[in-house]
């Protein structure tokens, strides 16, 4: 097995885990922890295809994951922020199956 | 024998990686998985430098492990009441679920793998093959920071966008909040030594330095605005839990133009060359390096300063008081 | 029509103004932090009114107008493309954003906090709308569908206290793990294409058990955005909880954005994927969406609900075009998506209404407040109802008779009864909802006499707002023809020979 078809495979292990995180642990800062894992995965998967061929290092990927970063770190500081306010408020820390009216 | 170390460390670094990921999701203790978390942004970092991406190394240890992981970790200061598992649900029901959800997830793997494994290299005329042939026709050296700022200008500048609408939707939420409760705000710095004011002296000026370094080299190779930005951030971090930044309610006029500098700057040299005839942000001939430059600077700029404000939870910052409090 | 043999304009500079007008009025308004907010408001709408003008009379000449960003184009750049389809949203955001930004002054009156965050937060979700409408690139959509989605939990949440946020905070969990399907399918497709651009892609595609994986997460990725079922549970709440202009933008636009692009990327990206299969699929989701949503409507206890459910209902029938897959289907939908969005901010607008002058939107409560200061805000319900239900003359009688046509030639006795049961329960729902507005009260007292509760005072623009969009919805239905004419330059369809 060749080191990108590795680390690929282990994106798609890191993806998974991060699926299952996000569907079994509703502690809403844990569901966020697992949308941070499932982009790693998505992150690493861009860059070991980047390197399919070892001499040549396909720097478009290399972009999207670094843009990917940013985007991730925005979005976890708004959901972070909304989990503060919401437990402030509440004293919530998951949505729990409520419908509220 | 060096390839077969390189094998070893790689195979290490993958389990590795997959353990911490699953320790993430399943240990019992919230300060656990944050903890974990963050040595495994770290971990992915090394994976990175592996897979000859250093640009996203320097990145995802500033920004995916450092940044991230003080958001969590302050977060989660906030937030101390963990939940017992056996609070959640009956416990069979939840084992039950468990199983169901874990045999979902195998499943996401094993289509994923299987899909994974079947790709092949495309054949036809690939993005990537350009990037590298054009490299020569833009302003600057490195591939992947001519892909960022001019092959796809595009995609980073709309990103800023995605910055800036993160420190208005925080305060969106503050905004949710009855007038009464706000400005419970932290200050930061609480039982500092001497010790710390003399390491911040030191480091202040140190990391400066780095960022800049990191800017300037970008054009050339590793580095560029978001590893300088997020290396500005860590410093602005580092600032404010040491008090020496402290919150304030209201941003002022100059910190709201630093928060839309990087986005207005890289707008309107967009329509500038649109302006003069050309397509947008098609650089003119000689001009492409100076201009990308001024962009990244403001740039660098506009992605530190949200950074640090989503740390602080505040919509503005100013210094604080800087003594040695015994 | 959409004649190969006219070139496309290469690098119009009005694509890149209706993104980038917003985009700076944005910027301008957080650095002039709430101030002046008007003023930019109306530069905005004259500018953006401008370039889709500009635009609209080169998508009739030519079909379709390109934008080389960088002047490097596909595969290595990024493309903005204008067509029928795109004009067609991108219309539909100006009228929504006309009415909504006309309306937000008197809306946030006295809440100043919230007022200085709605405006950029607005001004970049239109820069966002608009960057959709014209994107070919599958990562430079996921970055837009990320703007999209931070600054509408934004606007979810603003000054909604704990149920807004915990509505917002379901809404941003759903979105996001949509976008990460967006992305892994993105990266699924780079890996095996080499390519992200939408119509490279669509050329010559060579299908592997990979690209039909990535087609399904994107696709699922999108219908948790849009709220498709069995991935509707975050809207009710969302949609309902937030400030009246934001629910009219939600529910007009946002969630139309992630059907928009489900069917960018089927039709033009994946053509060679779009068979018999998938298209049954998509019919078997929408239909479910239809009758899910308009029972649900039928059962809800609060004016909001009732709209909001009923987004659920008709997002779905914009997913028939891909069952009856022909040009009266595809010039339905269209026109659906047009007719649905001004009727659904008009309903929403008015149902702001009714909150602000009543106090609360229970269906129970209303008939005895209800008559003095909102006749016109029900009116204009009455008129966005009308079309809504699909009665002639309005806009969706246009939308729901050309899908019943399309139904009759290429769907058979199924679809067909579909759309008549799923048009019955809507009558149904919004029957309901009128009933309850118009009811005189009991023992004929207090006729034309204003309650306690109606003391409250309404601004014209708000009283008038729903009023005006709820005329539209009825114009829509007389201007039909040169409308499509335009809005279906580049359609994926032809007219079948009659």
């Amino acid at each position: 097995m060749s080191q990108p078809a590795l680390f690929v495979l282990i994106a798609a292990a890191v993806f998974a885990i991060g699926v299952y995180g996000l569907l079994s642990r509703p502690q809403l800062v844990r569901r966020i922890l697992a949308l941070n894992l499932m982009g790693n995965g998505v992150f690493l998967l861009l860059v070991a295809f980047a390197r399919r061929n070892p001499e040549t290092i396909d720097p478009v990927p290399h972009a999207m994951v670094l843009t990917g970063i940013v985007i991730a770190v925005s979005a976890t500081a708004f959901a972070l922020a909304i989990v503060r306010h919401l437990y402030r408020q509440t004293g919530e820390v998951s949505l729990g199956e409520d419908r509220p009216r | 024998m060096g390839e077969l170390v390189g094998w070893v460390f790689d195979g290490l670094l993958a389990l590795s990686l997959v353990l911490l990921a699953a320790r993430v999701v399943a240990s019992a203790r919230l300060f656990e998985s944050i903890v974990l978390f963050i040595v495994f942004g770290l971990l992915m970092a090394i994976a990175w430098a592996r897979l000859a991406a250093p640009h996203l190394a320097l990145a995802e240890a500033a920004i995916g492990a450092g940044i991230t992981g003080a958001l969590l970790l302050s977060t989660f200061r906030e937030i101390v009441t963990d939940q017992p598992p056996s609070a959640e649900a009956p416990k069979v029901l939840v084992y039950r679920l468990r199983v169901l959800m874990a045999l979902l997830a195998g499943g996401v793997f094993a289509v994923l793998g299987w899909a994974l494994l079947s790709i092949e290299v495309p054949a036809g005329p690939a993005a990537g093959e350009q990037a590298r042939a054009l490299v020569a026709r833009t302003g600057v050296d490195d591939a992947v920071t001519a892909v960022l700022l001019d092959f796809r200008a595009y995609d980073t500048l709309l990103e800023m966008g995605v910055l800036l609408l993160a420190v208005l939707g925080a305060r969106a939420a503050v905004a949710a909040q009855p007038p009464a409760s706000g400005d419970d705000l932290w200050i930061g710095g609480e039982g500092d030594t001497p010790m710390v004011g003399a390491l911040v002296g030191l480091l202040s000026p140190l990391i400066i330095i780095v960022a800049g370094y990191l800017l300037w080299v970008g054009a050339y190779g590793p580095g560029g605005a978001f590893q300088a930005g997020a290396v500005l951030a860590a410093l602005g971090v580092l600032l404010r839990l040491t008090g020496r930044l402290v919150p304030l309610p209201r941003a002022g006029a100059f910190q709201r133009g630093v928060l839309v500098m990087g986005l207005a700057v890289f707008s309107l040299a967009g329509l500038l060359t649109m302006a003069t005839g050309r397509a947008f942000l098609q650089y003119p001939e000689g001009l492409a390096y100076p201009m990308i430059l001024v962009i990244e600077v403001a740039l660098t700029l506009s992605i530190a300063l949200p950074l640090v404000l989503l740390f602080s939870g505040s919509a503005g910052i100013a210094a604080g008081r800087s003594q040695h409090s015994p | 029509m959409n004649e190969a043999s006219v070139l496309p304009v290469e690098s119009h500079p009005g694509l890149v103004l209706l993104v980038f007008i917003p985009l700076l009025a944005a910027i301008l308004s957080v650095l002039l932090d709430g101030r002046a907010a008007r003023s930019t408001a109306v530069v905005t709408l004259a500018g953006v009114f401008g370039a889709l003008w500009w635009v609209s009379a080169e998508v009739a000449a030519a079909s379709q107008v390109r934008h080389l960003l960088g002047g490097w184009g596909a595969p290595l750049g990024i493309e903005l493309m204008a067509d029928g389809l795109s004009l067609a949203m991108l219309w539909l955001t100006w009228v929504t954003g006309l009415a909504v930004s006309a309306v937000a002054p008197a809306s946030f009156a006295g809440r100043a906090e919230v007022s200085r965050l709605f405006w950029p937060l607005w001004l970049t979700l239109w820069a966002a709308l608009n960057a959709t409408w014209l994107a070919t690139d599958l990562f430079n959509l996921y970055i837009t569908l990320e703007l999209l989605t931070l600054a509408a939990v934004a606007l979810a949440i603003l000054g909604g206290g704990s149920a807004a946020l915990r509505a917002g905070m379901r809404y941003l969990l759903y979105a996001l793990l949509g976008s990460l399907a967006w992305l892994l399918g993105v990266a699924l497709i780079y890996a095996g294409h080499g390519v992200l651009d939408l119509h490279t892609l669509g050329v010559g595609l060579e299908v592997g058990p990979a690209t039909w994986f990535a087609a399904a997460l994107m696709s699922v990725g999108l219908m948790a955005k849009a709220a498709l079922w069995p991935l509707h549970g975050w809207l009710p709440p969302a949609h309902a909880g937030a400030p009246a202009p934001v629910s009219a933008l939600l529910s007009a636009l946002v969630v139309k954005a992630a059907v928009y692009l489900l069917l960018r990327l089927w039709w033009w990206g994946l053509p060679a994927l779009t068979g018999q299969g998938v298209a049954l699929a998509f019919g078997v989701l929408g239909a479910a969406a239809m009758l899910y949503g308009s029972v649900l409507a039928l059962m809800q206890l609060r004016v909001k609900r009732i709209i909001a459910y009923s987004t659920i209902a008709q997002l779905g029938y914009l997913l028939l075009v891909f069952p009856l897959a022909s040009m009266a289907a595809w010039q339905g939908v269209l026109y659906h998506a047009l007719s649905h969005g001004v009727a659904k901010a008009a309903m929403f607008l008015a149902a702001g209404n009714i909150l602000m002058v009543v106090g609360h939107d229970r269906l129970a409560g209303l008939p005895q407040a209800m008559r003095a200061r909102l006749g016109p805000s029900v009116a204009g319900l009455v008129l966005a109802s009308v079309s809504l239900m699909g009665l002639p003359p309005t806009g969706g009688f246009i939308a729901k008779w050309l899908l019943l046509r399309a139904a009759f030639e290429t769907g058979g006795v199924v679809w067909v009864s579909l759309i008549v049961l799923s048009g019955l329960l809507a009558a149904a729902y919004l029957f309901r909802l009128l009933a309850m507005l118009l009811r005189r009260p009991p023992g004929g007292e207090g006729d034309g006499v204003p309650d306690a509760h109606g003391a409250a005072s309404l601004p014209v623009v708000l009283s008038v707002m729903p009023l005006l969009l709820g005329i539209v919805a009825v114009l829509l239905g007389f201007v039909a023809a040169p409308l499509l004419e335009l809005f279906l330059q580049g359609a994926p369809f032809v007219e079948a020979a009659p």
